[in-house]
């Protein structure tokens, strides 16, 4: 009896199936959706640009002589120079190039340290709640209660100033705001039917949180990345203006910084060079995500 | 387009200053404006520590000494005193000569409101009042230590309810009425500078008695300006002559250049040659700098920042200063910048190969021309001009850009082409020119295969590293306190090795016993000569890796005269004269 009524069922929904092809992932017609919008492929376009130049520039392809004098001090953008030189001589243009690397790289391993941590308390909070989300709460408004240039700051003076610091300061105070949202995005989840039907089947915790929640909240993550990212060049600029960031290398920062003591002389080009450059990459993030936000969130999906 | 906007904008806040300051000028009295950069905390000498108060504390009070206002290197003349002082042989006693008929300005303090005659006991209070522990005087360190009997007399007011100044102290004592007495604790021939600082100016006992708190705001001295009252808030102090001052008169002698540029015209003739000073205290930068070029201010202090306002990349003042009739002076600071060795670091201690491969690498020019548009002077010693000892023909054979000769140098030490040479540290602070002259002493120093690592520091964190000895190479710099060389000189003594000031912490025998013997000395011929010969010991040894010696820029208006650059300010005013015909001339056109 039960064997005939599990085989009827098993043909109606192979019938189904047949009848109605897959539709397409999340993120397929996510991408399809954004590929359609020429202001995100711009966007897009604009980060490959400056990731290409920042790998190609760690690799030592391009602006390795960045500390070379190529010629007198301050010379004007010419076509020989074309965004001049700096007090030593050398070029603006390849200062920016190397600043575009330290920039990147900075986005790229803040992300790398804050999201894990983010995901990763966020999830344990929601998921388990009571003592363990009490904790990670506390914990993470302790932590956004203090300033956090202040906190960066501090960070960087007990590490020692460098690029390590920054990485370090940055990735360690920058993941509250993506906790906080997995934390409330885990909640909601935690006692769907997908999860009850995955204990049902005899599944874990480690199993439902990892593996059938995280998976479904993983948009947060990836829209998340693309703000933090540009957060993070941002805190360098700042870092490095103030003399507490990279050290023995250009930044936009400390070219910024520079351009304290040039202006008054009329030396613009290395003032101009380093904010566009940070204009643009920080411009191109936000229209990022912005798009990311409106493909991958269902709720948004099909406004 | 830019540039139109541009002079149109600046045209447009030109307007908008002289209209707002619009006033009919004043070509009936010879009245100086100028400016000052910062709030002034008041007019008491014991409390002016900062260069603002003290430059304003000068126009009305007196010391027994001055600077010359003329004479280079720096040195000291009766003020208030008739003559300098007779000195005992043992270089403790000094004793001072009051000039008879010196009045304070009139003021209600004394009976009838007449300023009454200055007399010797007016200096015995006046250092009691700077070593009473109640008033925490900011300039008591300047004779801490130094006057015998004060301290002891200063500790013993700490515990009472009001401090006693009936008493009397065996260091500071009044003779006569004209004659005054120091006995000093121990031979400091640098206490006659002291004497011309605003910290030993003389006040009546009266004026304090009857302003009490409000002392600060109510200055009578003996000084060539009065002032009536001065508010904290104001932004403009009024000074008028004081038609009551002494006999004074202007110097008659000088440097050699003096008389070339019509510093001299004046000798012999009394002083106060102005009416009346107005101070604006305008503490950002822009207006004041729209105010000199409109000549609304006689005279104007350019920032470090800014020298390319003024001069050009040829050194000389720019178009537009020139067109308006504005002179640029450059005034020589009492400094020197240096990257110090840690000369106790292994690696430097018995390695002078090392250290003179290093200076040699050093471009020491071409960062003169980068940071300090070519106006700096390359350092050979520590003494920089205008300080007895300094001696302009003297070139260190160990200091001076010569790339061959620092790579052999190298080699010979034992690091060819620096194989084998640890990184070295070099701590800076951690301002915008401090990074980029950092960057540029690396850059200097990887020619010959040194790798330098810069690492930049708050002040405080800097200090106590090399307070603790724990840096290896430093840029810092050293003001002068007093235009004495000694106060450079003492930079190599070792003996004030970390914490204090000898932060290289340099050591030889022979220069301490030199130094030792030179600095209980005199003035003198002689001690000059001791002093450049004690400045060749130190630095041909290379404790540092010379820098240069600063400057400041000032402009002028051609109409101000016998305007001469001096580090030191106090009572300049009072030697300064206005062309009115030429004023009245030129002032409408700007």
């Amino acid at each position: 009896m039960i064997e005939s009524v599990l085989r009827t069922s098993r043909i109606i929904m192979d019938k189904i199936i047949e009848e109605n092809p897959i539709s397409d992932s999340l993120y397929k017609s996510a991408f399809i959706r954004m590929v359609k919008d020429p202001s995100t492929m711009l966007a897009l376009t604009v980060v490959m640009i400056y990731t290409v130049t920042a790998i190609l520039s760690a690799l030592g392809m391009v602006a390795t002589d960045w500390n070379l004098e190529v010629g007198t001090s301050y010379a004007a953008p010419s076509l020989e120079h074309w965004l001049g030189t700096d007090i030593f001589g050398r070029s603006v243009l390849t200062k920016v190039i190397h600043g575009t690397q330290v920039a990147m790289s900075v986005g790229f391993f803040t992300c790398l340290i804050a999201i894990p941590i983010g995901v990763l308390l966020g999830a344990i909070a929601g998921y388990f709640g009571g003592i363990v989300d009490d904790f990670v709460v506390w914990f993470y408004n302790t932590l956004s209660s203090i300033p956090s240039i202040m906190l960066i700051i501090s960070i960087s003076l007990i590490m020692g100033r460098g690029l390590l610091a920054v990485y370090v300061a940055l990735g360690a105070t920058s993941w509250v705001n993506l906790c906080r949202l997995i934390r409330a995005e885990v909640m909601k989840h935690k006692n769907r039917e997908y999860v009850q039907a995955a204990h049902a089947l005899g599944a874990g915790n480690a199993r439902r949180l990892f593996r059938h929640i995280l998976p479904n909240i993983f948009h947060i993550v990836i829209i998340n990345t693309s703000l933090q990212f540009q957060t993070a060049i941002k805190s360098e600029v700042i870092l490095s203006f103030l003399g507490i960031g990279v050290q023995g290398q250009p930044s936009w920062g400390t070219m910024i910084d520079d351009a304290k003591l040039e202006l008054a002389r009329g030396v613009w080009w290395q003032l101009f060079a380093a904010t566009v450059a940070m204009f643009i990459i920080v411009l191109a993030f936000n229209i990022l995500g912005d798009a990311l936000r409106d493909a991958l969130d269902p709720k948004i999906k099909g406004k | 387009m830019f540039l139109v906007l541009r002079s149109s904008l600046t045209w447009l806040l030109l307007i908008f200053v002289t209209a707002s300051c619009a006033k009919k000028d004043d070509y009936s009295q010879k009245i100086l404006y100028e400016r000052i950069e910062q709030n002034v905390k008041g007019f008491d000498p014991i409390h002016s520590n900062d260069y603002y108060s003290s430059r304003e504390v000068g126009k009305v009070y007196e010391g027994l000494l001055e600077f010359h206002y003329l004479k280079r290197p720096y040195t000291v003349t009766p003020n208030l005193a008739k003559e300098m002082p007779q000195v005992s042989k043992n270089g403790l006693t000094y004793t001072f000569k009051i000039i008879p008929g010196v009045l304070f300005h009139d003021d209600e303090c004394f009976p009838g409101g007449i300023g009454r005659e200055l007399v010797a006991e007016d200096f015995v209070y006046s250092f009691k009042r700077l070593a009473d522990p109640k008033l925490v005087a900011t300039g008591w360190w300047l004779f801490d230590e130094k006057i015998k009997g004060l301290n002891e007399w200063r500790n013993a007011q700490k515990d009472t309810a009001i401090s006693d100044y009936s008493a009397s102290i065996e260091g500071v004592k009044a003779l006569d009425k004209y004659t005054l007495q120091f006995v000093l604790s121990k031979p400091f021939p640098q206490f006659l500078y002291g004497l011309a600082m605003s910290f030993s100016y003389v006040v009546p006992k009266e004026a304090v008695d009857k302003y009490g708190a409000e002392f600060i705001n109510h200055p009578v001295g003996t000084g060539p300006f009065t002032l009536k009252v001065y508010s904290p808030q104001t932004n403009k102090i009024e000074y008028y002559k004081n038609k009551k001052f002494r006999d004074k008169f202007y110097p008659s002698e000088g440097e050699e250049s003096d008389k070339a540029n019509g510093l001299l015209a004046d000798a012999g003739k009394k002083v106060p040659f102005l009416d009346k000073i107005v101070s604006y205290i305008m503490v950002e930068h822009n207006p004041a700098w729209l105010a000199i070029l409109k000549g609304e201010i006689d005279e104007f202090k350019l920032p470090k920042d800014n020298l390319s306002q003024a001069i050009t990349d040829m050194n000389g003042p720019t178009e537009e200063l020139k067109s308006r009739g504005i002179e640029v002076v450059v005034e020589r600071a009492l400094d020197v910048t240096y990257s110090g060795f840690n000369t106790q670091f292994e690696l430097f201690k018995n390695n002078p190969k090392l250290r003179q491969a290093m200076s040699h690498a050093y471009d020491a020019g071409t960062a003169n021309e980068l940071f300090y548009h070519n106006q700096g002077i390359l350092a050979q010693t520590p003494i920089p001009p205008g300080i007895a000892g300094y001696d302009e023909n003297y070139k260190n054979p160990n200091v001076g850009y010569d790339l061959e000769k620092a790579k052999k140098l190298l080699a010979e030490a034992g690091y060819p082409g620096g194989k084998g040479l640890p990184e070295i540290t070099y701590d800076n602070l951690s301002d915008t020119l401090a990074r980029q002259m950092a960057e540029f002493f690396s850059n200097s120093l990887a020619k010959i295969g040194v790798k330098i690592k810069p690492i930049f520091n708050t002040w405080p964190e800097m200090t106590k590293k090399i307070d603790r000895q724990s840096v290896q190479l430093f840029a810092i710099s050293w003001i002068a306190d007093y235009p004495d060389a000694e106060n450079f000189l003492q930079l190599f003594y070792g003996p004030n090795a970390s914490p204090g000031s000898n932060n290289s912490n340099f050591n030889d025998p022979a220069y301490n016993a030199l130094f030792e013997k030179v600095s209980k000395m005199q003035d003198s011929k002689e001690r000059t000569e001791l002093y450049k010969k004690l400045a060749r010991l130190g630095s041909e040894q290379l404790p540092w890796i010379f820098g240069v010696h600063r400057m400041n820029l000032r402009l002028k208006h051609s109409w101000l005269k016998n305007y001469k650059a001096t580090e030191f300010k106090y009572g300049i005013e009072q030697y300064w004269d206005i062309d009115l015909e030429q004023k009245k001339l030129k002032k409408p056109q700007l």
